[in-house]
């Protein structure tokens, strides 16, 4: 078999032994975010009486709320940890004699559930498409959304990797994965719709690639976004992977290099 | 739900009847095959866990009622759980025990000086236990478990994963203090030479019963050893009582002595012979014309034939 | 009584010193430790100024003093990191392998062993940071100051008290289930909760974080107290609730213990 098949395989089974610890999981990282969202329009909308909100209404506030913790469930894992833990503690000299890419293997075994929840998703997204939400979302805007949050996921690894090579120099990359985490939490969308950010700030979110893990789809499956623009936006995020895969090549030989020449 | 639950524990008696009193200031070993019950006794006997039937008194007190008195009067140690903190230099590490049993600071020095000299450790007592070697370590959790003069010493396995050197000096010092302190001393252990040469009184459990309670002299068989012999397939021992003429009950097959394992799986090809000093080279002979043998060693007698020729009625205390 | 009182003080200082020489040893994790930390506050922060840079007010509460509240919530949680926050993380460790084996034997409250051994030291640092962040906008969030300030320590006390018993609650569930990760999470699922002011909440959650789940009582229940005062029923609800729980973790406690005694054979 295809060792990427057998990755991929071999992942799935982790996640389907814990089933109910598995359901809890995306239980919780489902309800919390989108419970604290609901709760500050709440109070804006509801208890303070506005009427929009950098030019939403509740309405549509809440659309953004529901959409976004779908694809928020397919936004990036901890393989990224798995891999500098890997470097920290030694155990990457047992993979150096492999002959498979041992950074493809980590992250396909550990996509695997993120494709389980990304299709429960992407089925709850289009009956949402169809019933809820405003005219302008489709199922096929939905399916191209939930695209554009794969590539996130993607990418969201592709930088966690490049920043974990760091653990080849430094005691613990560790510090900057978790500082990584949280910026993604909140300029990626999940937290709350990033047009909300003023004017003179929106540069901060526009320069990196995590408003393509959340904010990105949800305009694209609300209809905010025009075709056009989605098409566009999958070429920025082709980019990103292309960028970060060179730099992944680049960090990863300086690192090992290194590593090798120490004695492993 | 019931993903979430550990399934109900199987209630059964790991031990039964088991009627015994300690003189103080006496040296007891208690021996037994795993899950004989050895354990489950030392818990109850420091307070751990109560017993389902029956009393308990430990110095007066009950056990499981831990009072204080009781508590500042025992020790507690278990050579596979540490309570030293891995992090620090077993000085500081020492510092904790200290303050928790009040030690007045003069006597702690001078004891903790005694102590580490006694077991020739002094001059690891600012290195960081982690970096210690498994001896050394186990040295020092004894020193720690001690600081506080327990008048009870409840020592489960001290001696498990040493080597020779690290054990017979362990040894010595448990002697010694139990001589010179007169703390009353209880011992577990899987190997016959910690009982042999330590305990004046020795109980032996089976499968939860006291099936021994008298002097560990006589447990032995003079001049008897075991040779044991790893094949490369799997024997059948009929097969071997046959072409070596030995008894059936002088040949058994070997259980592997890792520590883990709770049910002592067989070892795959392992067999032991009990023999006379002088039978062993014809014996060796016979076996190494029938099959490959891939190990070989002399042993002295182990614990489970012993436990099992008590069993049988071949001794009485 | 006080005898025993002074020896707890000492075995507490001895924790202390140890807990100081193994920092020394691992210095290098103090940076990653503080980095992180500054970073999160940044996150919290911004969050709330980029709603803010859109209207002048959420539930009543202008900016300077939600800021006031995120200083008093950071520097609450800071202290029970420092205090307790590895220690319940290592107490599921604590009943799995029977470590709790030796703590029984000493003669002081297992319990005390257990939460004393791990003091983060390096989260002192936030403490501070949060108290920064709180003194810096006291002023614009209309809090008065001077005596005052005494009474932040005492609703400091009162939300690490609040986090103790509410993580306990959730820990001690180890002594019936084998792993209790998926309830640790909740907590910290809830915990997120704790971190807005719980004004902004609509009743229903609102009369559950101050009630069932009091989450509220770790930052914003305090911060609350100290910009406008309480309503009396919650000063009351605070002593039941508080008072409940503690009854409620010596149960627990009491039945876990006798369960884990059974089962370790």
């Amino acid at each position: 078999m295809n060792w990427r098949l057998a990755a991929l395989k071999n992942g799935f089974k982790d996640y389907t032994a814990y089933r109910v610890e598995f359901l809890m999981e995306i239980l919780g990282n489902a309800i919390v975010p989108a419970a604290i969202q609901w709760v500050l329009w709440y109070a804006i909308f509801k208890t303070d009486g506005a009427t929009e909100l950098a030019g939403m209404t509740y309405v549509q506030m809440l659309h953004y709320t529901l959409v976004s913790v779908l694809f928020n469930q397919v936004r990036g894992g901890d393989q990224d940890f798995e891999l500098a833990e890997m470097i920290r503690t030694g155990q990457l000299s047992n993979y150096l004699i492999r002959p498979v890419g041992l950074i493809q293997f980590i992250y396909i075994r550990g996509v695997a559930s993120k494709l389980l929840i990304s299709a429960l998703s992407l089925a709850i997204g289009i009956v949402l498409s169809v019933s809820v939400l405003s005219s302008e979302a489709s199922p096929l805007r939905m399916i191209g959304a939930m695209l554009l949050a794969l590539l996130g996921n993607v990418i969201h690894f592709q930088i966690g990797a490049v920043l974990s090579a760091m653990a080849f120099r430094w005691e613990d990359a560790y510090g900057l994965l978790m500082v990584k985490n949280m910026a993604v939490s909140i300029l990626s969308g999940e937290l709350l719709p990033l047009n909300l950010f003023p004017e003179s700030m929106s540069w901060i979110w526009k320069s990196t690639p995590f408003y393509l893990y959340v904010f990105g789809p949800a305009q694209y499956a609300l209809g905010e976004w025009t075709h056009l623009e989605f098409v566009r936006q999958l070429g920025v995020a082709f980019l990103w992977i292309f960028v970060l895969w060179v730099l992944i090549r680049f960090t990863w030989g300086l690192g090992i290099k290194k590593y090798v020449s120490l004695g492993g | 739900m019931q993903l979430l639950f550990k399934p109900e524990i199987q209630t059964h008696f790991a031990l039964k009847d088991v009627s015994f009193n300690v003189e103080p200031g006496s040296f007891v070993g208690l021996i037994g095959a795993n899950g004989a019950g050895k354990t489950t006794l030392l818990k109850i006997l420091s307070g751990l866990i109560p017993p389902t039937e029956g009393s308990t008194r430990v110095l007066g007190y009950n056990p499981f009622e831990r009072p204080l008195d009781f508590r500042r009067k025992i020790a507690l140690v278990m050579g596979q759980k540490a309570q030293l903190w891995w992090d620090l230099p077993a000085n500081d590490a020492f510092d904790l025990l200290h303050a928790i049993y009040d030690i007045p600071d003069k006597l702690y020095r001078e004891r903790v000086q005694i102590l580490s000299e006694l077991l020739d450790v002094k001059q690891h007592l600012q290195t960081q236990i982690r970096r210690l070697s498994l001896g050394e370590r186990m040295k020092m959790e004894l020193i720690g478990a001690i600081l506080h003069w327990p008048s009870v010493i409840f020592l489960d396995e001290p001696t498990i994963g040493l080597d020779v050197m690290a054990a017979a000096k362990l040894r010595e010092f448990l002697k010694v203090f139990n001589q010179r302190e007169k703390s009353t001393i209880i011992l577990t252990s899987h190997n016959m030479d910690d009982i042999e040469r330590l305990c004046s009184r020795v109980l032996i459990l089976r499968a939860g019963e006291l099936i021994y309670d008298g002097k560990p002299a006589g447990l032995l068989r003079e001049g008897e050893r075991r040779l044991k012999v790893r094949f490369s397939l799997v024997p059948d021992l009929e097969e071997l009582s046959r072409i070596t003429r030995l008894p059936l009950n002088q040949i058994s097959v070997a259980m592997s002595e890792r520590a883990e394992d709770p049910d002592l799986a067989p070892e795959t090809g392992g067999v032991y012979f009990t023999l006379k000093q002088d039978q062993i080279v014809p014996v060796l002979q016979i076996l190494m014309q029938h099959g490959t043998i891939i190990d070989m060693g002399i042993e002295e007698q182990s614990l489970e034939s012993v436990i099992q020729r008590v069993f049988e009625g071949g001794i009485k205390p | 009584m006080i005898e025993r009182l002074k020896l707890y003080a000492r075995i507490y200082a001895i924790q202390l010193k140890n807990n100081w020489v193994r920092e020394t040893v691992y210095r290098a994790n103090f940076v990653t430790a503080v980095g992180v930390d500054i970073v999160w506050i940044l996150v919290e922060v911004s969050l709330f100024a980029v709603i803010y840079s859109n209207v002048p007010s959420i539930a009543g509460w202008t900016k300077y003093q939600v800021y006031f509240f995120l200083g008093i919530f950071f520097t609450s949680d800071a202290l029970f990191t420092v205090f307790f926050q590895r220690n319940f993380f290592n107490f599921s460790d604590l009943v799995n392998k029977g470590e709790l084996d030796i703590l029984l034997t000493k003669p002081v409250h297992p319990l005390f062993l257990a939460l004393s051994r791990w003091i983060n030291l390096t989260a002192i640092f936030t403490i501070s940071m949060g108290l920064m962040i709180a003194v810096h906008y006291a002023p614009q969030a209309g809090f008065a100051g001077g005596m005052r300030w005494a009474l932040v320590l005492f609703w400091m006390f009162i939300g690490v008290i609040s986090a103790i018993l509410l993580r306990f609650a959730f820990a001690v569930w180890i002594f019936w289930t084998d792993r209790n990760w998926a309830l640790v999470r909740l907590y910290y699922q809830f915990f997120a909760f704790a971190s807005k002011p719980d004004a902004i909440y609509p009743k229903v959650i609102r009369y559950l974080i101050l009630t069932f789940i009091p989450f509220a009582f770790i930052g914003s229940v305090p911060a609350r107290a100290l910009l406008h005062g309480l309503e009396l029923w919650e000063y009351l609800a605070l002593v039941l609730v508080l008072l409940g729980f503690f009854i409620l973790n010596t149960i627990l406690w009491r039945r876990g213990l006798r369960r884990y005694q059974s089962a370790s054979s």
